[in-house]
């Protein structure tokens, strides 16, 4: 007894270790198990395995339909990651590296957007770029006809849109990037005689070339997954992608889950190994880390006359993400019901849609919800985290193991992992299905790769001799997590908290298919409600939500400047 | 020939009140010079550097190689950095870990305004380069598979590939190793001189100006505050800070005894009654309150004829010298001297020193 419990004392480490990784285990494998078992066998009504079948993968790969939608995922999503990089890359050059005016435009965009469920802005575009909006207005009031220029509800409509939805995104990584590069070698190559146009194509961009692969692979593998855009948009206009093809699976009486199950296994594959050759990349990208010098300012390039052409650049790019997208959503929360912007429109503009929301039953109960669910996920998964990043950064007892585990997720996209969570859960004996409970699961499940990216790095920030110090002065390791680590980790750990309850209350996909009507979150609400044609509540619901979630946005974008850590903990 | 005239660049930082930059430096370089800004950190002197290569646009002034005029604030003359034909060595090397050694020293020959110098050409000049730096053979290298000591004489050859007229070095040691970093002081030193580029030089060491240099000038609060050769600047500090900043120097006060034409000898009266001999270089005038620098070897432990008297108090043998420190009155001064026969602690003892090692320095 004596014996045993001198060893806990001594190597408590261990004993953390093996309690997170039970926890890991029981919340992470689950999932992954049930998505390959449904894809391979058939079950009864009431879900209980019946027999082996390759049925699901066989009409997955002889299906002209099936065989469409991956072509049309890949598409879709090299195309917005192709316009994504674009827009944000030279957004983040501009901003980063360049005198243009106007810089303060690109984070305003950029803050905004971070507070914003991507299905808010997917619902203003799908507004501005429709039969009735704008675009197709002034096109119309020009020609004369009655014909529109760009049908929306098309694979270049989706594009456009989750493009744009990912740009502020590359706009801030990239922007770190830009910021954290050697601005001496873009100085010695002007010193050498080259011009910035030279500087920028044999130095600057081969510099930057690992970093923005890498964020393209990224972007890739999220637009993949994404579920926004291909629901909202392509699935109006007949265009169907993996992601609406296992959410039309699922959604269908009685549900298909073993396609659904095939479906996602095989997007689970494509994302795998795009995240193979995502770290390989990565860490590619820090080979180019070089000497620093001290600190000097780095000295933003002089664009000379340019920068004004930059400065429109930066205002279009405003416009463009932000500002007319919340008219247009200002502009649906004032009418009774949804038409085109006019001037014939403007007498019937009230603010009766506000008052609903604040008046009427639901909206407080449905905002309250989603906020204790993002706070419980956020709390519960930096909590755990903050033991599994310390004990893998410092490469303790079985810390790759719970590395891996911590970060499994990573591979499912969002409407995935909402199909295995329900299986899952359907089959657990507790009273969670149903409930608000198994969207915060999923929400733990789904973001903890991102607590332990925050801890990870966090605590590699901190030099080992720190602990080792406090060891030699005679404390436990408990005592040194304590008093030590914890303290110091703490910059690290609100903003990984921050983030994650940031990005738990944007998300669409991963909650669609398990909120039910006494337990619902802001995003599927808002998708339920486009969906019944409800647009004008909830556009002013929209927006009132978005105020709150950019005042906690500015707090986390201050927080990780202030911290010195990257806003993504890259 | 080197002019820089009235060169100010004034920041105001946005954390603290103070503002830093240069304010109204000038000098004049022939060609050749070893010319080194010498200053504590936030003096001024990187960003007078970076003026010069244009890396930072000077609010007033002129500076001009020969009779090419790169800046002259009233004229409004600015020339790009990338056409003023500088070569510059950074702090952090700054080499390209994307090209290979070759690649990175070639590069100011193809950016070359113009037309792209011929293959053999460009090959010539880079190994030239190479060699010169003493780094023949290793052209094909990745740039990231270079030591420290390698990475600064490529940044080295690749500054003067395209032979320009003016050489600009910030700090470029003081990322290396107490050995390498003697060792690099003299190869610099070297190849200036067999280049016969001017060079300047930007540092906080005052012993690797002292040991380099043609001509330093020592900068405090975006100033300069003395300009001269490396034996003028230690033996004849101008000011208070000068003295104190380039290597140890006793302070003494006292006042001044009677008047004294500028540059000749006198006697200063010290609180306590003792009367030293030394320079006073802008003169002085009786009753004048002064202070006096002298250096540590300056002073002789004697027992006869001695200016100060004291009482050792502390002595540490260095190998070659031996280090006192003598109270007189209420002051330790520091003393160094011969090692081979040495004073115990506690001796009373008598200083003596020349009054041309003495200078009035405020």
């Amino acid at each position: 007894m004596n014996t045993a419990l001198t060893w806990v004392r001594q190597d408590m480490r261990r004993v953390i270790a093996a309690l997170v990784g039970i926890v890991l285990a029981v919340l992470m494998l689950p999932p992954l198990w049930i998505l390959l078992q449904d894809s391979v066998t058939t079950t009864n009504a009431i879900g209980d395995v019946t027999g082996f079948t390759a049925g699901h993968f066989a009409k997955l790969f002889t299906d002209k339909d099936a065989l469409r939608s991956i072509w049309n995922s890949l598409v879709f999503a090299g195309g917005s990651t192709v316009l994504s990089l674009t827009v944000g890359g030279i957004l983040a050059w501009l901003v980063e590296r360049t005198n243009a005016p106007f810089k303060i435009l690109a984070y305003l965009a950029t803050i905004v957007s971070l507070g914003t469920p991507y299905i808010l802005h997917v619902i203003a575009w799908l507004f501005l770029l429709g039969k009735v909006g704008p675009l197709n207005d002034i096109y119309r009031a020009i020609t004369g006809g009655t014909d529109s220029l760009f049908n929306v509800n098309s694979m270049a409509g989706m594009i456009l849109i989750e493009g744009f939805l990912w740009s502020p995104l590359v706009f801030l990584l990239l922007g770190s990037t830009f910021r954290a590069a050697n601005a001496d070698m873009e100085e010695a190559a002007r010193m050498s005689g080259a011009t910035v146009l030279q500087t920028l194509r044999r130095v600057s961009l081969p510099l930057a070339m690992p970093a923005i692969l890498a964020l393209a692979l990224f972007v890739f593998i999220r637009a993949i997954g994404g579920f926004e855009v291909p629901a909202l948009v392509g699935m109006p206009g007949r265009i169907y992608v993996l992601t609406t093809d296992v959410y039309e699976a699922t959604i269908v009486v009685p549900p298909d889950l073993g396609y659904a199950a095939a479906f996602s296994v095989v997007m689970v594959l494509i994302v795998a190994v795009l995240l193979y050759f995502y770290s390989r990349l990565s860490k590619n990208a820090e080979k180019y880390h070089s000497v620093t010098s001290k600190g000097f300012r780095p000295r933003p390039f002089d664009l000379g006359k340019g920068r004004w052409i930059a400065g429109a650049m930066i205002v279009a790019n405003f416009c463009v993400v932000l500002l007319l997208p919340m008219i247009t959503l200002l502009w649906m929360a004032l009418l009774p019901f949804l038409r085109g912007f006019s001037l014939a429109a403007l007498p019937m503009l009230s603010l009766k849609n506000f008052r609903t929301v604040f008046t009427a039953p639901g909206y407080v109960e449905l905002a309250t919800n989603s906020l204790l669910v993002a706070a419980a996920a956020a709390t519960f998964i930096m909590a755990i985290t903050a033991l599994a990043g310390w004990i893998a950064a410092r490469r303790g007892p079985g810390g790759w193991a719970l590395d891996q585990l911590a970060t499994l997720s990573l591979v499912f996209p969002g409407i995935c992992l909402g199909v295995a969570v329900m299986e899952v859960y359907l089959r657990v004996p507790l009273p969670i299905y149903g409930s608000l409970w198994i969207i915060a699961i999923a929400y733990v499940i789904r973001f903890m790769p991102y607590g332990m990216r925050y801890v990870y790095s966090g605590v590699l920030q901190l030099h080992h001799e720190l602990e080792e110090a406090a060891g030699v002065a005679g404390a436990s390791s408990l005592t040194t997590l304590r008093r030590i680590v914890a303290p110091l980790l703490s910059p690290a750990i609100v903003a990984g908290w921050l983030f994650i309850f940031l990005v738990a209350n944007k998300e669409l996909a991963i909650a669609v298919l398990l909120a039910s009507p006494g337990s619902q979150v802001i995003a599927v609400s808002i998708f339920d409600q486009w969906v019944n044609g409800q647009g004008g509540e909830l556009a002013a619901f929209g927006l009132i939500w978005t105020v709150l979630m950019t005042a906690i946005a500015c707090v986390f974008f201050v927080q990780g400047r202030r911290g010195g850590t990257d806003v993504f903990g890259n | 020939m080197l002019t820089v005239r009235d060169l100010t660049k004034i920041y105001t930082n946005r954390f603290d009140t103070q503002a830093g930059g240069v304010r109204e430096a000038s000098f004049d370089l022939p060609d050749g010079t070893f010319f080194t800004l010498l200053g504590p950190s936030g003096c001024g002197k990187t960003t007078t550097l970076r003026c010069v290569a244009g890396l930072e646009r000077p609010d007033q002034g002129v500076i001009a190689v020969g009779d090419r005029v790169l800046f002259d604030g009233p004229k409004g003359i600015a020339v790009p950095l990338n056409e003023r034909g500088i070569g510059m060595v950074f702090q952090s090397y700054a080499i390209w870990p994307h090209m290979t050694v070759f690649e990175n020293i070639a590069f100011p020959l193809r950016v070359a305004k113009g037309r792209t110098p011929p293959r053999e050409d460009i090959k010539r000049d880079v190994e030239q380069a190479l060699s010169t730096v003493g780094l023949s053979g290793y052209g094909d290298r990745p740039a990231t598979r270079l030591s420290g000591g390698q990475q600064q004489r490529v940044a080295l050859a690749r500054a003067i590939v395209h032979r320009p007229r003016l050489l600009l070095l910030d700090e470029p040691l003081s990322n290396l190793d107490a050995a390498l970093r003697e060792e690099m002081r003299i190869e610099l030193r070297r190849l200036q001189q067999q280049i016969g580029v001017t060079t300047i030089y930007v540092t906080h060491d005052q012993s690797e100006a002292l040991a380099m240099s043609d001509r330093i000038a020592v900068m405090e609060k975006g100033r300069i505050v003395q300009m001269g050769d490396p034996r003028e600047i230690y033996f004849r500090p101008a000011n208070v800070f000068v003295a104190s900043f380039i290597g140890a120097a006793n302070l003494l006060t006292g006042v001044c005894a009677e008047g004294v034409a500028p540059g000749a000898e006198g006697v200063v009266q010290m609180a306590d009654g003792a009367a030293i001999p030394c320079l006073f270089p802008a003169g002085g005038t009786a009753g004048q309150p002064v202070t006096v620098s002298v250096r540590p070897e300056s002073i002789a432990l004697v027992s006869e004829g001695a200016v100060l008297r004291g009482e050792v108090t502390a002595v540490s043998f260095l190998g070659g010298s031996a280090r006192y420190d003598v109270l007189v009155g209420d002051i330790v001064v520091r003393v160094v001297g011969g090692a081979e026969r040495m004073v115990a602690s506690g001796t009373s003892v008598g200083l003596s020193f020349p009054g041309s090692s003495a200078v009035v320095v405020g």
